[in-house]
């Protein structure tokens, strides 16, 4: 079967809608097991659907939908809301389905919105089966860095309190493990695709260094709590490297200068 | 009782003195004989040194009840490390970034090496002792294996392998560009001097193709100053000044004006008076346009061209007295080299060479690198790039590790973390 733009809102609305179901429901799975199965079957649900338009998509292309800003979307969104489902399977963190569900909604919305970006063409360099996984790793890792940076917060207020609060510091062990672990995946991802296209696979671009910066920012809270220490510092570390994503995340888009990672 | 500085056993101060002496080795090296010079670390000369290295680590792996070597392999250690060399990273991250050494009087920044990090002595020197700290830490895990260790040392030793291959390697990889005319072989490089460098592997370029995406229409304002010509604009951020050509959207809008494509023809000449389509390579894009002006209602048809590398070919249609529209040159889609690849010893193979698809022969890649781009897809060359890397392989099975590692890491999370005793 082939499908074209023009049947992707009557699949991608229902798909999206499954998946933000499957969100909701993910986490009021506390109150009743049934949502919990409910949510699963929607996940899948939609997954299985938005994979079905792909599948047809290119099969109507006859090439990778890779080409264009409207076809990458199509794969942001099924990686976001793959890579959500199955974290949530692994750790139960059913507020990341619904994270994931809303960023992969939105992808597919401004693909519904904007059908001018269907058009769009990206230059050469970027079509590449590493790209959209590169991207997508990296926005879950700095997602899950975000929430351990919450999570730091919230540590710090209720130690002004009260006592310590171990399951909360084992959740935020546990998110920037994962987060790092998708950010060297990211990385690596990366590496192979610069490899394939411009013949070096580490150039200390901006955007590069701002991941070794990143990367060695958590590597010292990552060793820190491998002495299980549990003292302040080791908060304020979680804290100074998210400040240190932030600073370097918006310092390069402001400060000039070339990198691999601003296209026109 | 507190422990005094230097007192064992040693921890987080003496790391911290010690990283803070390494820098500052590092800086003085830096005045006084300049950067790292790299190609020093030219085959054999890096072979030898990452024996020395390892030579090392493995001593320090003999005497693993010392003191000494225990705060080496430990977290103080590689913690304080990690801060530096975040540090440079940090300044490298904040600072431009020369290529190449300034020539004339240097600043402050320059002679400290801040100019380029990277090869700057602090930085070299802390990525050795970060090599140091990092090989005993995992050598000493590997000699005393046991399999709930496997996500640490997948980790650390496929960083070590990455970081060693990476920066002992750095030497022999070899990047030229080069030039080949069409129906030509070339089997050699010049460098900024002209002079010829010649290769083991020489490149007939048979054709060089360019497929094109359908271009943009736009309107000039012949009052407005040149800079304001929508064309010179970065175009993502003035999206509604041009109309995307896509026969599947023949409606769209500029401005005041409703266009409708009539006719689209992706390789078109112009002869007698018309468009005909034709697949020769001096063809251009051409549509026939109805432009209607949504205040006045008045309409206007007719067929425009970018005219491609033939101004014969250009067409615009004129709107009223100040307004033309016109289509904006049509940007590559995929530009691909026909090419027979040469090796001095081995057997000649044809391929096709295009962006993201290297092609690699003993030691070599080739990429596909420029074209002229004035002419596009009539360019009468081709540009490819050699890499030579003989240590691929080792930093490719250190990314390898790194990658189990990091799976390993993101599906046991902390949940399996070896508390220290
Ligand atoms: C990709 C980079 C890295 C990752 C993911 C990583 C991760 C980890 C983890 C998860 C542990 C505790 C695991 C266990 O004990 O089983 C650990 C321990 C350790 N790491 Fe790393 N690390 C990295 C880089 C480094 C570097 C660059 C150094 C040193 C310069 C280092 C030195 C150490 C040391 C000394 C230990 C403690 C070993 C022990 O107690 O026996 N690590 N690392």
């Amino acid at each position: 079967m082939s499908l074209s733009w023009n049947e992707f809102p009557f699949i991608a609305l229902p798909a999206a809608l499954c998946w933000l179901a499957a969100g909701l429901l993910a986490c009021r799975r506390a109150q009743s097991p049934r949502f919990g199965y409910m949510a699963d079957a929607l996940a899948i649900i939609g997954i299985a659907l938005f994979s079905a338009f792909i599948i047809a998509f290119w099969n109507a292309l006859s090439r990778p939908p890779l080409r264009t800003m409207g076809e990458t979307r199509l794969w942001y969104a099924l990686f976001m809301i793959l890579a959500g489902y199955v974290i949530y399977r692994r750790w139960n963190y059913p507020w990341l389905l619904l994270l994931s569900a809303i960023a992969a909604t939105a992808f597919t919305v401004v693909n519904l919105l904007k059908p001018e970006i269907h058009s769009i063409a990206l230059m050469p360099a970027l079509q590449s089966f590493f790209f959209i996984p590169h991207v997508i790793i990296y926005i879950i890792a700095y997602a899950l860095f975000g929430v351990a940076t919450l999570a730091a917060g919230a540590l710090l207020v209720r130690r002004r309190k009260s006592s310590d609060d171990h399951d909360l510091l084992a959740f935020t062990d546990n998110l920037v493990y994962i987060g790092f672990g998708f950010l060297v995946l990211g990385l690596l991802l990366g590496a192979i695709w610069a490899k394939e296209a411009w013949g070096h696979y580490w150039s200390w671009d901006p955007k590069e260094t701002l991941a070794f910066i990143t990367g060695a920012a958590y590597l010292v809270y990552i060793h820190l709590r491998h002495q299980s220490r549990k003292d302040n510092l080791v908060i304020w570390t979680l804290l100074a490297a998210f400040l240190l994503l932030l600073l370097c995340w918006f310092g390069t888009a402001l400060l000039p200068g070339s990198s691999l990672h601003l296209y026109s | 009782m507190t422990r005094k500085l230097w007192q064992f056993p040693w921890g987080y101060p003496e790391a911290a003195l010690l990283v803070t002496g390494i820098a500052l080795v590092g800086f003085l090296l830096q005045l006084t004989v300049g950067h790292f010079d790299f190609g020093l670390l030219h085959y054999p000369a890096n072979l030898i040194a990452l024996a020395v290295l390892i030579g090392l680590i493995a001593l320090g792996t003999r005497f693993q009840n010392n003191q000494i070597v225990r705060w080496i392999a430990g977290i103080p250690l590689s913690i304080a490390l990690t801060v530096a060399l975040l540090f440079l990273g940090l300044y490298m991250e904040l600072t431009p970034q020369l290529p190449r050494l300034p020539s004339q009087s240097p600043d402050l920044a320059s002679r400290l090496g801040f100019r380029m990090v990277t090869s700057s002595w602090p930085f070299v020197l802390l990525y050795t002792m970060t090599l140091i700290a990092l090989g005993l830490t995992t050598l000493k895990r590997l000699l005393r294996f046991s399999r709930r260790d496997i996500t640490f040392l997948c980790n650390h030793l496929g960083l070590w392998i990455f970081l060693a291959s990476a920066g002992f390697g750095a030497a022999d990889m070899m990047r030229v560009v080069m030039h080949v005319d069409i129906g030509e072989t070339e089997w050699r490089v010049f460098n900024k001097a002209g002079k010829a460098l010649e290769l083991p592997i020489a490149i007939t370029l048979n054709r060089f193709t360019m497929e094109e995406y359908p271009p943009n229409l736009t309107i000039i304002d012949r009052e407005a100053t040149p800079s304001a010509q929508p064309e010179k604009k970065h175009k993502p951020a003035n999206a509604k000044d041009f109309f995307q050509i896509d026969p599947k959207r023949p409606k769209g809008r500029i401005g005041d004006w409703e266009i409708t494509l009539d006719e689209y023809l992706h390789t078109a000449v112009f002869v007698n008076g018309e468009y005909h389509l034709n697949p020769m390579p001096e063809s251009t894009p051409a549509a026939k346009i109805t432009a209607r002006n949504l205040l006045t209602g008045k309409t206007k048809t007719g067929w425009i061209s970018a005219g491609g590398n033939i101004s014969e070919f250009f067409s615009a249609l004129p709107l009223d007295d100040r307004h033309l529209l016109t289509m904006t040159q049509a940007e590559p889609k995929r530009y691909a080299s026909n090419i027979t690849v040469i090796p001095k010893d081995g057997i000649a193979f044809n391929t096709i060479l295009e962006v993201n698809k290297p092609v690699s022969i003993g030691g070599w890649m080739i990429y596909q690198y420029g074209y002229e781009t004035e002419l596009g897809k009539m360019s009468h060359w081709s540009e490819m790039e050699l890499v030579y890397d003989p240590w691929l392989l080792p930093v490719r099975i250190g990314m390898g590790l790194m990658a189990i590692g990091a799976l390993l890491l993101a599906w046991n999370g902390a949940s399996r973390r070896r508390v220290a005793k």
